[in-house]
């Protein structure tokens, strides 16, 4: 099995207008290759294109647009994490030896398809994603007596990330007294709790070993994957646990031969402000009922280790952008590229990227 | 539109079991998840208990669990702040979407 790089990284700035798809997807992928010294897009030989959109054949249409004929070429929608499932199939191809280099493009307009799942009768009427982010919410309080205060803080904190970070959405600071006085959604979300869907596009150039080692000289590693569906509907979840993340994690870390204490810095998918404290438990960093302290630890010494770049809440979540764009933060962190935001001595990487109130998950382990 | 959903636009809930397995199978399909043969229909008793719940403006919305094991978001009718484990009523329809509707008793 050949071993498979992160040799390419380029994005679009994040935005609530609705941006054109194939605009947004050209530009990402043209920042992306000219991101690489010594590639030409001709040296691809595959286009993976990660969306919700309902535009058709855009793994296609984003090779003619570039000029290329690759062997490869297709699209991938998983929901929320479309982006990283579309990183992991380019991984499986290299590895495999059925492509040398692939590129990977993620993008969204803000008015995408991809927030309510018609399937899921389980829902009712409540198919928005703010009616199972409250029910998680209450649940964590109950059970970890998690306070409004350290639901805040989550998001205190990713705005304040978000603004050394210019391709975020945001960027305002918000104070904790500010998010837990915004806008009260429902009795358990408040509207700084949640991600907002907007525009953008994010891509990655992904190599086997023997081409990273000649066009790039700073390659990032994936060393380990994880992925986990267990159910597709909501409500076959235990609400005060995310399985899929536990049981994605405990197989990347295996694969990496690395332990959760190894991690140095994380993007974690805070869809809301709760689904950050749960996926740091169930990554192992911390406990569940430490989750909060452990946030409002990091606020008070301004440790960037979760979410560097604002998370989704403080960058916005432009779906199929969303997995690739913190694939490219933790990238850029362990190249020592990441600038206003960079965090110091860092070995060991980490992406979480999920769908459907946690119901699949994706974790990424990665190394310089 | 499905019979499940036909079944709902005239305020019956109906559960897609399947008779070989025993099992309930939740959301609806017409096929068992377990040993793939055709599902049979029956209607549910109505009668679930608050797993969790929430208020969005001012009214209560939450999870119900009816039928053992039967998992739905609806709204929640009750004259005070109800309560995990309440025992509900269940009352549906269906528009363009499901809509299940649950009542505290002794409300």
């Amino acid at each position: 099995m050949n071993n498979v790089a992160i040799v390419g990284t380029g994005q679009t700035k994040f935005s609530k207008d609705d941006g054109d798809v194939e605009r947004l997807l050209f530009e990402s992928t043209k920042n992306c290759i000219q991101s690489v010294e010594n590639c030409e897009s001709k040296d691809i030989e595959g286009v993976l294109v990660s969306t919700n959109n309902n535009s058709k054949y855009l793994g296609a249409i984003l090779s003619e647009t570039i000029g290329i004929q690759p062997k490869i070429s297709h699209s991938i929608e998983h929901l929320c994490s479309s982006g990283t499932n579309a990183l992991i199939s380019g991984y499986a191809y290299i590895s495999s030896g059925l492509a040398d280099i692939v590129l990977v493009s993620g993008v969204e307009s803000a008015t995408n398809p991809g927030q309510v799942l018609d399937w899921d009768k389980s829902r009712g009427s409540f198919e928005h994603p703010i009616y199972w982010a409250s029910m998680l919410t209450k649940a964590h309080k109950t059970k970890f007596q998690t306070t409004e205060e350290e639901l805040a803080i989550v998001s205190a904190k990713n705005h304040k990330q978000a603004m050394d970070n210019p391709l975020a959405y945001s960027n305002q600071p918000r104070t904790i007294s500010e998010v837990m006085n915004s806008k009260q959604i429902t009795d358990d979300l408040r509207i700084l709790d949640c991600s907002r869907s907007c525009s953008g596009s994010a891509s990655i150039l992904l190599a086997s070993e023997e081409k990273a080692k000649k066009i790039s000289d700073q390659p990032i590693w994936i060393k380990g994957i994880g992925q986990k569906t267990t159910s597709a509907s909501f409500t076959k979840n235990n609400l005060e646990e995310i399985e899929s993340t536990r049981i994605a994690a405990k197989t990347a870390y295996g694969m990496a031969k690395v332990e959760p204490n190894d991690v140095d810095v994380a993007e974690v998918h805070d869809a809301f402000s709760v689904c950050e404290l749960m996926a740091i438990s169930e990554l192992g960093i911390t406990d569940n009922d430490k989750s909060g302290e452990f946030v409002r630890n990091l606020f008070n010494t301004e440790n960037r280790m979760i979410n560097p770049r604002g998370g989704l809440i403080g960058a916005g979540h432009p779906l199929g952008a969303t997995g690739i764009s913190q694939t490219i933060e933790i990238t850029n962190q362990l190249q020592g590229k990441s600038e206003k935001r960079q965090i110091s001595n860092l070995g060991i990487g980490l992406v979480h990227n999920m769908s459907a109130a946690g119901t699949s998950s994706s974790v990424m382990v990665l190394e310089n | 539109m499905t019979f499940f959903e036909d079944q709902l636009k005239q305020g019956i809930f109906q559960i897609s079991y399947c008779e070989t397995c025993n099992e309930n199978i939740w959301p609806p399909k017409e096929i068992c998840h377990r040993c793939f043969n055709e599902s049979k229909w029956k209607k549910s008793e109505n009668i679930g208990k608050i797993i969790e719940f929430s208020k969005k403006d001012s009214a209560y919305f939450g999870l119900v669990e009816i039928d053992q094991g039967i998992r739905i978001m609806g709204d929640i009718s009750s004259s005070s702040t109800p309560k995990t484990g309440q025992i509900v009523t269940m009352k549906v329809s269906f528009d363009s979407k499901p809509h299940y509707s649950f009542i505290v008793e002794n409300n």
